[in-house]
């Protein structure tokens, strides 16, 4: 394995010795005049997609927002279809986060019109006449372009611990069995795939989001308080039993909704306050 | 491999197409930018700071049952007893220094809370701990103003029930 990594990396290093500056894989380049806008038809369809851009390079300036238009006919139906597009064939330095344009990896949350979505789930308005305006999640630390940093809300997930904890073995020794009944307890909870939509849309978890936790937080929280083989309910509940973890939540219900995979985060954060009041 | 030898290619031909300006002095003019806008937001969040490395879970509080889970049902309890208390002195027709003291005192405490939890949201010790405890300690002397003020209301005039009844009846 040691040989294998030398020599990799000697070759590496003498790599570019071999590859001749021309051949230097260098960025994208984009066809003057191959834009929708430019080659439009009587029957094309075209839409103004308003972008948030702001480049980390360049941290100075201002970010702004960017228009692309786009012919709907030659565009998929989603608004992620029309990101990649204008990343593929228009602007190849805007940047987002995507991965399985199903709605279940939650890396395409975004601000869309409005409204915190994941783009692969989100239609395209089909009126020409208005403008898409897409935003990086609100009030998040941008990275760049439309890519929050979601490292606090990485960091609050940990905290609570999103494992099942036993301290006596199973009966037989193979798996923790749990009744039907109790199983159907975690519906609507297990769905949740973290695309931090409804905690980015609390305005409780705007002004505080270092020391609440926020509803997808809490969500996955009563997951594991729900859940019937987990032992130390008592340990999760002192845990969220302060003025912040939990009770900054007032019940807006921005939460439950924008989440995009219909789930409702605001009837477990009520759970949870039930279960911590009758402690 | 090659990725090796790809990012400082690629950032030996962004230094070259970047504008001269950009490149002398960098540090200098991108804090003359940031502080050449105005501030007009109020709060403005802070840069970003992260507590420990990116593997750490956030501390987990001590916990608190008075400021948590106690001071939720506390809350819950008065709004819930608010209700029938404000009806009944009407409904009934029936006036009770009892209920009236009882009244006061549930109206006291609940906005109190209320308060209390608007300041707790809006002025984070953190953020700004002077005018947090300026906020506490005004609250904490309307709170009692208002108490004392209630508590002469009741003993030395109509009390509040029977004023409302006046002012609704004038």
């Amino acid at each position: 394995m040691a040989s294998l990594r030398t020599t990799s990396r000697l070759f590496a290093a003498s790599r570019p010795l071999f590859r001749p500056a021309t051949f230097a894989r260098s960025y994208a380049t984009v066809e003057a005049g191959s834009t929708d806008a430019a080659n439009a038809g009587p029957e094309a369809k075209l839409k103004t997609f308003k972008v948030y851009r702001w480049n980390p390079d360049t941290p100075s300036e201002k970010p702004t927002m960017q228009s692309y238009q786009l012919d709907l006919n030659k565009t998929g139906p989603m608004m992620l279809d029309a990101l990649i597009r204008i990343k593929n064939e228009q602007d190849p330095t805007l940047t987002f986060r995507r991965s399985c344009r199903e709605g279940i990896c939650g890396s395409c949350a975004m601000n869309i019109d409005g409204v915190n979505t994941l783009a692969c789930l989100c239609r395209i308005p089909t009126d020409t006449a208005s403008e898409s305006r897409i935003y990086p999640l609100p009030h998040t630390y941008v990275v760049k372009d439309l890519v929050p940093d979601l490292t606090l809300f990485y960091k609050q997930y940990k905290s609570i611990k999103p494992y099942l904890q036993r301290d006596t073995p199973s009966p037989d020794g193979l798996e923790n069995r749990q009744s039907p009944e109790d199983r159907k307890k975690l519906d609507g909870l297990y769905e949740c795939i973290l695309c931090a939509c409804c905690s980015t849309s609390c305005p409780s978890y705007w002004w505080n989001s270092e020391e609440y936790l926020g509803p997808a937080i809490l969500l996955q929280s009563y997951r594991w308080l729900a859940d019937s083989r987990d032992e130390r309910t008592a340990e999760r509940k002192a845990a969220l039993d302060n003025s912040m973890s939990v009770y900054r939540c007032h019940t807006i219900l921005n939460c439950t909704r924008t989440c995009p995979k219909g789930l409702n985060p605001g009837r477990a954060i009520a759970e949870t306050k039930k279960m911590l009041a009758s402690m | 491999m090659a990725s090796f030898a790809r990012p400082s290619l690629l950032r030996q031909t962004l230094a070259t197409t970047r504008s001269p300006i950009l490149r002398q002095n960098v540090g200098v003019s991108q804090a003359v930018a940031f502080h050449a806008s105005a501030r007009k937001q109020i709060l403005p969040p802070l840069p970003q700071t992260l507590n420990g490395t990116m593997n750490e879970p956030v501390p987990v509080p001590k916990p608190h049952p008075s400021e948590g889970s106690y001071h939720w049902t506390f809350e819950r309890a008065v709004c819930v007893g608010l209700i029938p208390l404000s009806i009944a002195p009407f409904a009934a027709g029936s006036l009770n220094p009892v209920m009236d003291a009882v009244l006061c005192s549930l109206l006291v405490a609940h906005s109190h809370v209320g308060f209390q939890a608007a300041i707790i949201d809006y002025f984070r010790p953190q953020r700004v701990p002077k005018f947090h405890a300026l906020c506490v300690w005004l609250l904490r002397g309307f709170t009692l103003t208002t108490a004392v003020g209630l508590y002469e209301f009741e003993t030395n005039d109509v009390g509040i029930t029977e004023a409302l009844r006046r002012i609704w009846n004038a």
